[in-house]
């Protein structure tokens, strides 16, 4: 086990195209990109890359809307296998992390400032405002193309999520379904649950362009007048909606308007994401620094 | 594997190495050894079998006898304890001695005990010796308690009818590592190999989850508390118990304890009876020893009578002309043991508020050990925790045990097919661990109660200008000062290369594994870099030896705060 001892300068620069530098270069956002590229670069550590690649709702195979009880379950029966008292010693790189999950993702305070980091928002419990939804979050490796349901042509037919249950959620206080996990179930689940939208409202988007449509989507209150409130809206063709609010965003930034306003509407898409997430980058550099151990053995 | 040998030189090494790396089909034993009281259990199945001795005993009083030499068990002696402990010869209350220097006040309190107890008060061990004839013949703790294994061993060989190796035991929760290494030198002596050690009250807890399991509760999660006091010790845990068929789980989420116990209760008792004893307990005449011997006794059975019995009468002759003759009541021992009982009441409240469970949410309240028989120890416990009535369900003296025995089984490696003990023990640290930095000042890395295994990292830099070397000094805890924690060893990180001070960043990681097992690494880095300017230093703890208790201050004269740390506080 005492590793280190035979450890030699030659073999610290072997990981050197390792991406844990990412914490170092502040400026930087950190990019869930460059997660994946140390999932690469771990491969040679084999089964371990497997758990430290993934992260927390991954490890404990939980999706991200989980509530307390369902990620206390799947903790346990993960113990019940890894656990190094059943396991033996090969268990304890698992449970450590399962451990370290376990306690963020138990905490409603950790959990919050672990979703940010990872970009990740998950639907509130407290259902009834609808606007809390930010967004689908991934089972397993990223793909090229997600799934989107436009809710506007949605008549909330439900088949979907019977189709596909882990993959859909339905809204029951706007009446229509959406994606709450990309490949949240197996490719065959999937492709049937699109067919079988008898209004065909569920898309193949590439990954990009998903972030921006998922937030459109979302109904915005309009504004008020005098004593009444103003309703809700959204756009009535997202996909058009997202390709004029992409454009707008490439001129700002053109336009080297980075600060922009700190308004709500604008503060939760693509580059606001990353800069919340290098914010909340505490997280982040807790996983970097364990990886940093790990690579050492 | 080749037979673990007993060894001295490096016995921070030995047996645990290998321990969880290979699964052991040999037959797994617990072993409860109490500061008065010893039990052996065994998992045959179906359920837990409690070993007895020759005599047909379950419970074994844990001293062995110094005679002719030859030092031997309670097991193989046929003369009774009471008559040992008048001569002298007899060594008992290891548990509270064991890993401790001579200025732990739990070490004086043992002087008053009918043996030698040696203090020079400067912080190494204490001198411990047993009358033979006219020689006081010296001996430790580790060697008492081994010799007692001993005969533990060769009892269960005897009537299991095969070689036994691994063993599962429980020990107090206040523990801390350095006390862990001496048990585990102490088994190495006595050829046995540790599978696992378990504070208390989780394998209180774990025989909880068994018993849960198998009455088949609907609710999914039970909040127990576990109350243990035996002579030397008090722990509580907090523990969830989930019972998702077929499986149980037991989860601990908090643990406390303190080397207080029945011992206290009984020496303040002495000196309620003498009200001037303290020079008969302390000294160590041939005729003292017989007369401390004689109160003890005394006192003891007195104790004992008021747990069924309102008052006491006590008729003692102590010889040199002291007498006492006394009418004791259930009041009077409670009002002169007063502070043990509230330091009892305050660990429940401070389990239970690490815990972050309230009284009202517990399911059950657990009351085990030899103190569970006082009636104020029930009261103060159904209290606090605010209930009206007990768990009923176990016995009080034989829990601990049984759930060694359940864990050995468990962490044996046998898999039976019905999985009628399905059980999972899910431990934290019971203390913090972490570094001194910051000036002198205790920086925990792992805080107590995090679930194990368990790793945290801390980044920290230099506090000098071209600083060249780092003192790791590394303690464990829950003092607010350092010196109220334990030392449990240092290393030096050298070549760290020309900087102002806050430049180099002082990687300090710290890993325990499932078997408790302690690894601090630490590695230099300079910003910007993400490689270790030199191999990482990978150290398993506790390195400190004896006289711990001198190290830091010898550190501090040697290097001042030269070689100091800071710590980084993330954003």
């Amino acid at each position: 086990m005492s590793v280190v001892a035979a450890v030699s300068i030659s073999q610290f620069s072997v990981p050197k195209g390792f991406q844990v530098q990412h914490q170092f270069t502040t400026s930087k956002p950190i990019l869930r990109q460059g997660c994946s590229g140390i999932r690469c670069c771990n491969k040679e550590s084999g089964e371990r890359a497997n758990t430290i690649g993934k992260n927390y709702y991954e490890l404990l195979g939980v999706a991200v809307d989980s509530n307390p009880q369902i990620i206390k379950q799947a903790y346990r029966n993960l113990q019940k296998k890894y656990h190094p008292d059943i396991a033996g010693q090969e268990g304890h790189e698992y449970t450590l992390k399962l451990n370290e999950a376990y306690k963020v993702l138990i905490r409603e305070n950790l959990r919050k400032e672990y979703d940010a980091s990872i970009g990740q928002r998950r639907v509130s419990t407290v259902r009834g405002n609808s606007s809390t939804f930010d967004g689908s979050s991934w089972n397993g490796v990223l793909r090229p193309q997600a799934l989107f349901v436009d809710e506007n042509a949605c008549i909330g037919c439900r088949q979907c999520v019977h189709q596909a249950s882990a993959t859909y959620m339905f809204d029951e206080s706007l009446g229509c379904a959406r994606v709450k996990l990309q490949y949240g179930d197996d490719d065959l689940k999937i492709e049937v649950s699109v067919d079988s939208c008898p209004v065909n409202c569920i898309h193949w988007v590439e990954r990009e362009e998903l972030p921006v449509l998922e937030f459109l989507i979302q109904p915005r209150p309009t504004e008020g007048h005098g004593i009444f409130g103003g309703g809700w809206e959204r756009p009535a063709n997202v996909f058009m909606a997202a390709k004029s609010f992409n454009k707008q965003l490439k001129e700002e930034a053109e336009n080297g308007n980075h600060h922009r306003n700190t308004s709500e509407s604008v503060e939760e898409e693509t580059p606001a994401q990353a800069k919340a997430r290098a914010e909340a980058s505490m997280k982040i550099k807790m996983e970097a620094f364990s990886k940093f151990w790990h690579w050492q053995k | 594997m080749a037979e673990a040998a007993y060894t001295v030189a490096s016995d921070s090494e030995t047996s645990r190495e290998e321990k969880s790396s290979c699964t052991f089909p040999e037959t797994t034993i617990g072993i409860d050894i109490g500061t008065s009281q010893c039990r052996v259990a065994i998992w045959n199945g179906s359920q837990v079998e409690i070993l007895k001795n020759s005599r047909n005993q379950k419970m074994m009083s844990s001293y062995v006898t110094f005679k002719d030499g030859t030092p031997s068990g309670e097991l193989s002696n046929q003369l009774s304890a009471d008559h040992d402990m008048l001569s002298g010869a007899a060594i008992f209350n290891m548990k509270r001695l064991i890993g401790r220097v001579d200025t732990d006040p739990v070490v004086h309190s043992s002087k008053s005990l009918p043996f030698l107890v040696q203090t020079l008060d400067i912080g190494v061990r204490p001198f411990i010796a047993a009358l033979v004839g006219n020689f006081w013949r010296s001996t430790t703790p580790e060697e008492v308690l081994a010799i007692f294994l001993v005969e533990l061993r060769e009892m269960a060989e005897i009537q299991l009818k095969r070689p036994i190796k691994n063993v599962v035991l429980t020990l107090p929760v206040s523990f801390s590592r350095f006390q862990l290494t001496r048990i585990e030198r102490a088994c190495a002596m006595a050829g046995l190999h540790i599978l696992k050690l378990m504070p208390e009250p989780t394998a209180v807890a774990l025989l909880y989850t068994l018993y849960a399991k198998q009455s088949g509760f609907q609710s999914t999660d039970r909040n127990v508390l576990i109350f243990n006091m035996g002579a030397g010790y008090c722990d509580v845990a907090v523990s969830v118990t989930a019972e998702e068929a077929p499986r149980g789980i037991s989860e601990i989420i908090a643990l406390t304890g303190s080397a207080i116990g029945g011992e206290d209760l009984l020496q303040n008792m002495m000196r309620h009876l003498l009200p001037n004893a303290e020079n008969l307990l302390t000294s160590h005449g041939v005729d003292e020893i017989k007369s401390k011997g004689l109160l003890r006794v005394a006192t003891q059975n007195a104790i004992h009578s008021l747990s069924s019995q309102n008052s006491v009468q006590i008729d003692v002759d102590l010889g040199n002309g002291m007498k006492i003759c006394k009418v004791v009541d259930r009041e009077e021992f409670e009002e002169v043991n007063r502070a043990v009982f509230d330091e009892c009441a305050s660990l429940i409240i401070q389990c239970l508020h690490d815990a972050k469970v309230k009284p009202e949410d517990l399911n059950d309240v657990v009351l085990v050990g030899g103190c569970s028989y006082i009636p104020k120890i029930k009261n103060l416990v159904m209290n606090v925790c605010k209930k009206e009535e007990l768990y009923e369900g176990m016995n009080p003296l034989e829990a601990a045990v049984s759930g060694a025995a359940l864990q050995g089984y468990v962490a044996s490696g046998v898999h039976d097919p019905f999985e009628s003990v399905d059980v999972l023990s899910i431990q934290v640290t019971p203390l913090s661990v972490g570094i001194r930095a910051d000036g002198n000042n205790f920086v925990p890395i792992i805080p107590r109660n995090t679930t194990i295994p368990a790793q945290r990292e801390m980044l920290f830099t230099t506090s000098h200008d071209n600083q060249a070397e780092a003192l790791v000094i590394v303690y464990e805890g829950d003092g607010e000062k350092l010196e109220e924690n334990h030392l449990l060893g240092y290393f030096k990180i050298e070549g760290l290369p020309p900087a102002p001070k806050g430049v180099p960043q002082v990687r300090v990681m710290m890993d325990i594994d499932a078997s408790n097992v302690l690894r601090v690494l630490a590695a230099v880095l300079m910003p910007g870099s993400h490689v270790p300017i030199n191999p990482v230093l990978d150290v398993r703890m506790p390195t400190v030896d004896d006289g711990h208790g001198w190290c830091a201050e010898a550190l501090h004269r040697a290097y001042g705060a030269t070689q100091d740390l800071v710590s980084v506080k993330r954003i």
